[in-house]
């Protein structure tokens, strides 16, 4: 066995043996499976419906609205996922298991249902508190910001799952060790148990991102699908399909593949030792 | 000067219950004792990672027991060496320096005297995974030793390592701890490795520290039956003791009749050196002899083991080069119980 620098192995010895070629031959099928998939998409449109999405100015705000609503929500899914994903590691508390269970909640429940359940929320004192200029003065219901927590609640549990089962793979006897040669338990959990999560909390990361990207039916619901003001792609697309212009939804999808698919190969080659063409 | 005093705590369900130890400065202290017997939980507790219910550790007169890990000085270097596997060798080395607020740079010129002692340098810039059990050891040793701790602990440091480089590793142990005069407890369950480090040593069996001295010590005087069994001592008899005149006692065991230079009376467990005992055809005259079967003979390389059979199990030690000429199996032979070879134990 071999190490690369993800902490990885790969499989010294002869490449074609049985195992390869059944475990390559399923990725193959899948992968194939993805890009016909894409190309079927793509013969449905043309390079005038991909110059009119480049072109359109709502089309390209909602491309930009995306971009940043989902940076942010990537962000706040890391700040949220870490410490969380490290307490369900960590520590053994009265009700551990049902805080285990709830974080996975947001995975199984059908994304309509958290649309329906924030803006039921903020029909309760405490919403309005927060929404109200008496309040919090923090509107939500058909804002950007509204955008943000439905990504957030929809794709916060990938990235706390991904983070709680990489700290799980941290020995913590290791944070235990550096207790004895100086460090606070903070500097023990910033300096050993944070560095060695790394690559399980990135991969979160990167799948709470590509969910939160992909958000559209909460964004419905709570958000609502105004143009050039909380229009997302997926709304997008999903305007332009019930106006009748496939190739147009079709040309916005492309275009939301292309900026995932960078995004994607960025993230992956943020780890170290990778390049983005993989080897 | 390290001073524990009736240490006692709780980890999980197992106690471990008024250990007491006094380990002088530069002192080698080995702390053997089976597994589950609490010595790992003990080096935990002294290092700061389990809390103690009652009793002190004291270092150089500052009581630490109830201080933090970081704070106590005392170096740790786990059984499997736990080196940063996201870190080289020098940043681990380094580690504690850097956490006190040293730069790295200044740190490795801190470590550069223990980087030559342990002859590391070849190895600052790998990463610790490929490195070998050796090289893992000595640069957990390092780790631990750089920030000068008043108090090493080795928690079963060469376990992991085969026959020589067990041996090579303890002598160079031994060579580091006497540079540094540093009071070192390393817990082990070998009693060779014991010898071989050690300036005294300690016996732990459910929780609770049963006897201490040099390894010679607790090899002859076993204080108890279980400290003898731990320490694979042979010959354990019973019998019942006759305290004569003249500070000598009568010891009667399975049929036969023994003379030791101790007083006891009663019921007794004792045992018996085999190193000490004579073997020969006849014995000698006016000596304490059993006859005993010669059953088998083992080769062991610098002795021989012998076992004979009268009533009891006896064990010999031997020269290995005389053995198979002059005895043969299943005749009977004289077996000379000198009496500074009997050790009556105490519980």
């Amino acid at each position: 066995m071999t190490d690369d620098s993800n902490g990885a192995t790969a499989i010294a010895g002869p490449r074609v043996n049985l195992l390869s070629v059944v475990t390559i031959g399923f990725m193959a099928v899948f992968i194939i499976g993805v890009l016909v998939l894409l190309l079927t998409g793509l013969s449905y449109t043309d390079y005038q419906s991909i110059a009119e999405v480049l072109g359109s100015k709502p089309i390209r705000a909602a491309f930009r609205l995306s971009a940043v609503t989902s940076a942010a929500t990537l962000g706040l899914v890391v700040v949220f996922a870490v410490p969380v994903g490290y307490a369900l590691s960590r520590y053994r508390f009265p009700g551990h298991v049902v805080a285990d269970t709830i974080v996975d909640l947001p995975i199984v429940l059908p994304p309509l249902v958290i649309g329906v359940s924030l803006l039921g929320f903020f029909k309760t004192p405490l919403g309005q508190f927060i929404e109200s200029p008496r309040g919090l003065n923090l509107q939500f219901v058909y804002t950007t910001r509204g955008i943000i927590l439905c990504q957030f609640l929809v794709s916060a549990s990938y990235g706390i799952r991904a983070a709680k089962a990489a700290f799980d793979g941290v020995d913590r006897r290791l944070e235990d060790l550096a207790l004895t040669l100086g460090c606070t338990r903070m500097q023990a959990f910033r300096k050993v148990a944070l560095p060695l999560a790394r690559n399980g909390i990135v991969a979160g990361a990167i799948m709470a991102w590509a969910r939160a990207v992909g958000v559209f039916g909460p964004l419905m619901i709570f958000a609502g699908a105004v143009r050039m003001k909380t229009e997302v792609m997926p709304t997008t697309i999903f305007l332009e399909l019930s106006i009748g212009r496939v190739e147009v939804a079709i040309a916005v999808a492309i275009a939301m593949l292309t900026m995932a698919a960078i995004a994607l190969i960025l993230i992956h080659s943020l780890a170290p030792g990778r390049r983005w063409w993989g080897v | 000067m390290i001073k524990v005093d009736g240490l006692t705590f709780h980890a999980g369900g197992f106690r471990v219950r008024e250990v007491s130890l006094d380990i002088a400065k530069g002192e080698y202290f080995v702390l053997l004792g089976p597994n589950g017997s609490g010595k790992t939980l003990l080096i935990k507790c002294l290092c700061g990672l389990i809390r103690s219910a009652a009793g002190s550790i004291v270092i150089d007169g500052e009581d630490v027991t109830h201080l933090k890990p970081r704070l106590r000085n005392i170096g740790y270097v786990p059984q499997d060496y736990r080196l940063f596997p996201h870190m080289d060798v020098a940043r681990n080395v380094t580690f504690a320096l850097r956490m006190h607020g040293m730069s790295h740079r200044h740190a490795l010129e801190e470590i550069a005297p223990l980087v030559e002692m342990l002859r590391l340098r070849p190895l600052l810039d790998r990463s610790p995974i490929g490195l070998s059990g050796g090289e893992h050891q000595k640069v957990a040793l390092a780790r631990a030793l750089a920030l000068r701790p008043k108090l090493l602990l080795l928690d079963e440091p060469v376990s992991a390592l085969d026959d020589p480089t067990r041996r090579d590793v303890c002598a160079e142990l031994r060579r580091v701890q006497r540079e540094f005069q540093i009071a070192t407890i390393h817990v082990c369950h070998s009693f060779e490795e014991a010898v071989m480090v050690s300036d005294r040593a300690g016996v732990m069996f459910n929780g609770r520290l049963v006897q201490t001295g040099t390894v010679h010590t607790l090899l002859r005087q076993p204080s108890n039956e279980t400290v003898a069994r731990l320490l694979h001592v042979e010959n354990i008899f019973s019998g019942r003791a006759t305290h004569l005149d003249g500070g000598n006692s009568r010891i009667d065991f399975a049929g036969h009749r023994i003379t030791i230079s101790q007083r006891c009376e009663g019921d007794i467990r004792f045992v018996v050196r085999p190193e000490l005992l004579r073997v020969s055809p006849q014995g000698a005259a006016g000596a304490d002899c059993i006859q005993a079967e010669l059953l088998r003979i083992d080769d062991l390389g610098s002795y021989a083991r012998r076992e004979l059979e009268a009533g009891v199990r006896i064990v010999a030690y031997t020269n290995p080069d005389t053995i198979s000429r002059r005895f043969q199996m299943g005749r009977r032979y004289a077996v000379e119980f000198p009496p500074d070879a009997i050790h009556v134990l105490s519980e």
